[in-house]
């Protein structure tokens, strides 16, 4: 009866939304099964996998985190990680680092080629790095990892590719896990971003066979795949012969796609939803590394400039009662607003240092001067109110739940006085950096998702005018601060390195740099006769080559 | 007195049932978005995390939302916002569509018909898509949306009056005008313009309903305004994500702007029948 409900609500919703496109009955073939395929050893292969995704980028490569999924699909890369961390072979079958830990040497897999039919080797290899750090392959990303330390990449044989730095950075094979490093055909590449864009071409297992803008990618399988990671669950091509990707960015309709029947696999179960797709669905959940969900706040320009104003603000949200209502206990409650504490080197001492303390925020506003509160309730001094822009990107960074975790913090700021004003920014108007200038936002909600603690050289190395840095959103420019993470990148001993990031995340927390949220989560759900997706350790790109059937026949 | 009464001719006014229920609807509607105290029982931006989703009760007649709103208090709170988007959206259609419908009608073959070929071409475009332009351009906001929905209705406004001032443009009333030595601003402000914008008077009135739902539409795809604004379509696009769970926050303020766009349409409906009558 739910599930029919459900399905009838998805409908509604979809009608009044006009995103009918979205919803388009699985295409079927005739065949064994109702996924199309066959019934091999139990299993039901070579049929089509529908999978209902989020975000619709605006292209297939490129260095966000939506494009990455899709890029998971069809590249591969030198390594991966498991959940412990430990690095794993896939294209690099082993590695090695130079006693002065500025070179890097991987033996690569033999016999691999790209599915246009040019060979995988370590000139390939070489194009790569050069064409993503420097080239005309640019990935914001990867140059956002790398661009610093990148000295050049050079092909020692056929499958001996060195990665040169100008100076050491330890965290890089778990940064080369991460797809934005996957490894694209280089005549693809040379063909022009506008064509890599729609038809990007590499080894992985999934072909991109046709983008429909709007609705879907359709992926076919690599028949001759054969450079699957070592944490896969089998070698060889894809189960199934075909993968729908479908965007379906309405968490109700993505659900709803799964209650239907019209999806396999669904990313980003809504949370409202997560206990009941417990009961009901294979459930994955990926608590992602990296920089959790933050107000992060500009230290620029009034009121955060004021330090004592940062830690006021940060004493008067129950973020961790916000967060629990909002997320219905689907998402973890992350204090920290330096990292993710499932990311490698976090260190959990300053998780509760901003615990919610109404009275300890009245005091510091009160000895700031906002002691005047205005005929609505908000502070004053000197004539003004006590105001802070909250920006948040809406439909692409941020899902409905955080609006909802916003409203609650505004409500929570304004019992201490302060006037939370809440500012959805389009896709189309972030992407376009109008929300990138110091005078745009008092604090902006994002995240950054990343295998290591050394993701804090991106989001705090100084922002200077001949070395400029946009994820420094705090335009806070400090050189110990940036000291602290360089060493910490630097560090062969993994004990020196611990305590240069320790280091950094104490000097975050004690300026209360940015506010920690949540954790950014992939969830995946799989309709129960789905089996053998997973979620890679990285970043959390879902991967659906060892997807197989066992019903429906 | 009382036989000077009997002696009258009475004359009564007959209104439709229907009318006078959507009549109460729209003083209801207008008492909510001015004094919206008077009607909604709670504090519309209270936030009270204990109860969240709350089904409707005594309480709480339409239940309470995702931050534990009270969320009949958040509908008679958006009121406001919606009727000011519903008056001036169809103000901004109307003044454009005067501008154009009178220099289409008036201006010549060069000026008219370059107009008119504008209105043409404006009114090819679906409404949504042209208000939805126009908001990628100026973002989203209360006068953003007044402005798009505005623009976008305009058109068809203004073949309206188009056709009205053709038409009248040609009457008697208005030759002898012309031959009396009236200047032609005089004629047109005097004669023409009263006289041609009667059925845009009545297709004003059906059409603040009909601003309220697109503006609603385009908040509902997160076009609107920021929130906490309890304006009807930014409920419509909270609510979505609840539905499976909680139906009454989506459903409840969606057959509020269903019947209120259905009240403004009956009135307007019988003010056209009223205007008919007159002029017939």
């Amino acid at each position: 009866m739910r599930r029919r409900i459900a399905a009838a609500s998805s409908l509604a919703v979809l009608l009044a939304s006009g995103l009918t496109a979205c919803a388009a009955p699985r295409q079927t073939e005739s065949g064994t099964t109702v996924h199309g395929g066959r019934v091999v050893g139990g299993k039901v292969v070579d049929g089509v996998l529908e999978y209902g995704h989020e975000q619709e980028p605006s292209c297939l490569i490129g260095g966000w985190v939506q494009q990455v999924y899709l890029m998971r699909q069809f590249l591969d890369s030198l390594v991966t990680v498991t959940a412990d961390g430990a690095v794993k072979p896939w294209l690099a079958t082993s590695w090695s680092q130079s006693p002065d830990g500025r070179s890097w040497t991987f033996h690569l897999k033999p016999g691999v080629r790209f599915t246009d039919g040019t060979k995988l080797d370590a000139a390939a290899v070489a194009y790569n790095f050069d064409s993503l750090l420097t080239g005309a392959g640019a990935n914001s990303t990867a140059q956002a990892y790398l661009q610093e330390y990148y000295a050049g990449s050079r092909a020692i044989d056929a499958t001996t590719f060195r990665l040169d730095l100008r100076k050491p950075y330890q965290p890089l094979l778990p940064v080369l896990a991460q797809g934005y490093f996957g490894i694209q055909s280089p005549a693809a590449m040379r063909r022009g971003a506008s064509a890599n864009c729609v038809h990007p071409v590499g080894s992985g297992a999934w072909i991109v066979r046709q983008w429909n803008r709007g609705q879907n990618v359709v992926f076919t399988r690599n028949d001759d795949y054969n450079s699957a990671p070592s944490t896969a669950s089998h070698q060889g091509p894809a189960y199934q012969r075909s993968m729908v990707w479908k965007f379906l960015k309405d968490p109700t309709l993505r659900y709803g796609s799964l209650e239907t029947g019209a999806s396999d696999v669904i990313y980003d179960v809504p949370t409202v939803d997560w206990a009941a797709a417990k009961r009901s669905y294979a459930v994955q959940r990926y608590i992602t590394p990296g920089r959790a969900v933050s107000l992060t706040l500009n230290a620029t320009r009034a009121p955060f400039s004021d330090e004592r104003l940062r830690r006021a603000f940060a004493y008067s949200l129950d973020r961790k009662a916000g967060v629990d209502s909002a997320f219905h206990g689907a998402y973890p409650y992350n204090g920290d607003g330096a990292l993710s504490k499932s990311t490698p080197g976090y260190d959990p001492r300053f998780a509760g240092t901003y615990s919610y303390q109404p009275r300890l925020a009245a005091r510091l506003l009160d000895q700031a001067g906002w002691t005047a509160r205005d005929g609505e309730g908000y502070r004053v001094r000197d004539g003004s109110r006590l105001t802070a822009q909250v920006v948040y990107p809406a439909g692409s960074i941020v899902t409905p739940e955080t609006v909802t975790l916003l409203q609650d913090l505004q409500s929570q700021a304004k019992e201490i006085g302060w006037d939370v004003q809440l500012v959805p920014a389009t896709q189309s108007a972030y992407f376009a950096g109008e929300y990138s200038t110091r005078t745009s936002y008092d604090a902006m909600t994002g995240y950054w998702t990343s295998p290591t603690a050394g993701v804090m050289y991106i989001t705090w190395r100084q922002d200077l005018a001949n070395r400029p840095n946009s994820a420094n959103i705090a335009f806070y420019n400090s050189r110990r601060l940036e000291g602290m993470i360089a060493v910490g990148n630097a560090a062969a001993d993994p004990a020196q390195r611990q305590v240069a990031y320790s280091s950094a995340q104490r000097y975050i927390s004690d300026h209360a740099l940015a506010i920690g949220l949540y954790a950014q989560t992939t969830s995946l759900a799989s309709a129960p006769d789905t089996k053998g997706v997973w979620i890679e350790q990285s970043q959390g790109e879902p991967v659906l080559s060892d997807a197989y059937f066992t019903g429906g026949q | 007195m009382t036989a000077a009464a009997n002696t009258l001719p009475a004359r009564t006014i007959r209104i439709p049932a229907p009318t006078v229920l959507a009549a109460v609807v729209v003083v209801l509607f207008v008492i909510a978005a001015i004094f919206p105290s008077l009607l909604a029982p709670y504090d519309a931006f209270h936030v009270d995390l204990g109860e969240t989703l709350r089904p409707p009760s005594f309480a709480h007649p339409f239940g309470t939302d995702q931050s534990g709103r009270d969320v009949l208090s958040r509908v008679v709170s958006g009121a406001g916002a919606s009727l000011l988007i519903g008056l001036g959206a169809t103000a901004v259609a109307a003044a454009l569509a005067v501008v154009l419908g009178v220099a289409a009608g008036l201006g010549g073959r060069l000026l008219g018909g370059g107009v008119n070929r504008l209105i043409e071409t404006l009114f090819a475009f679906p409404v949504l898509v042209l208000a939805l332009l126009l908001i990628t351009v100026f973002g989203p906001g209360v006068s953003t949306l007044v402005i798009a929905v505005g623009v976008a209705n305009a058109p068809g406004y203004a073949r309206i009056v188009r056709g009205q001032v053709l038409s009248v443009r040609r009457s008697e009333y208005v030759e002898a005008a012309h031959a009396t030595g009236h200047s032609p601003a005089r004629v047109l402000l005097r004669h023409i313009l009263p006289n041609a914008l009667r059925p845009l008077v009545v297709a004003g009135s059906l059409g603040i309903g009909q601003a309220i739902v697109w503006a609603s539409g385009l908040a509902f795809l997160g076009l609107g305004v920021a929130p906490p604004s309890a304006e009807w379509g930014a409920l419509l696009n909270d609510g979505r994500t609840y539905v499976t769970v909680a139906w009454w926050v989506e459903v409840l303020p969606g057959a509020v702007i269903v019947l209120v766009a259905l009240a403004l349409t009956a009135l307007g409906r019988a003010m056209q029948r009223r205007f008919g009558k007159e002029s017939g």
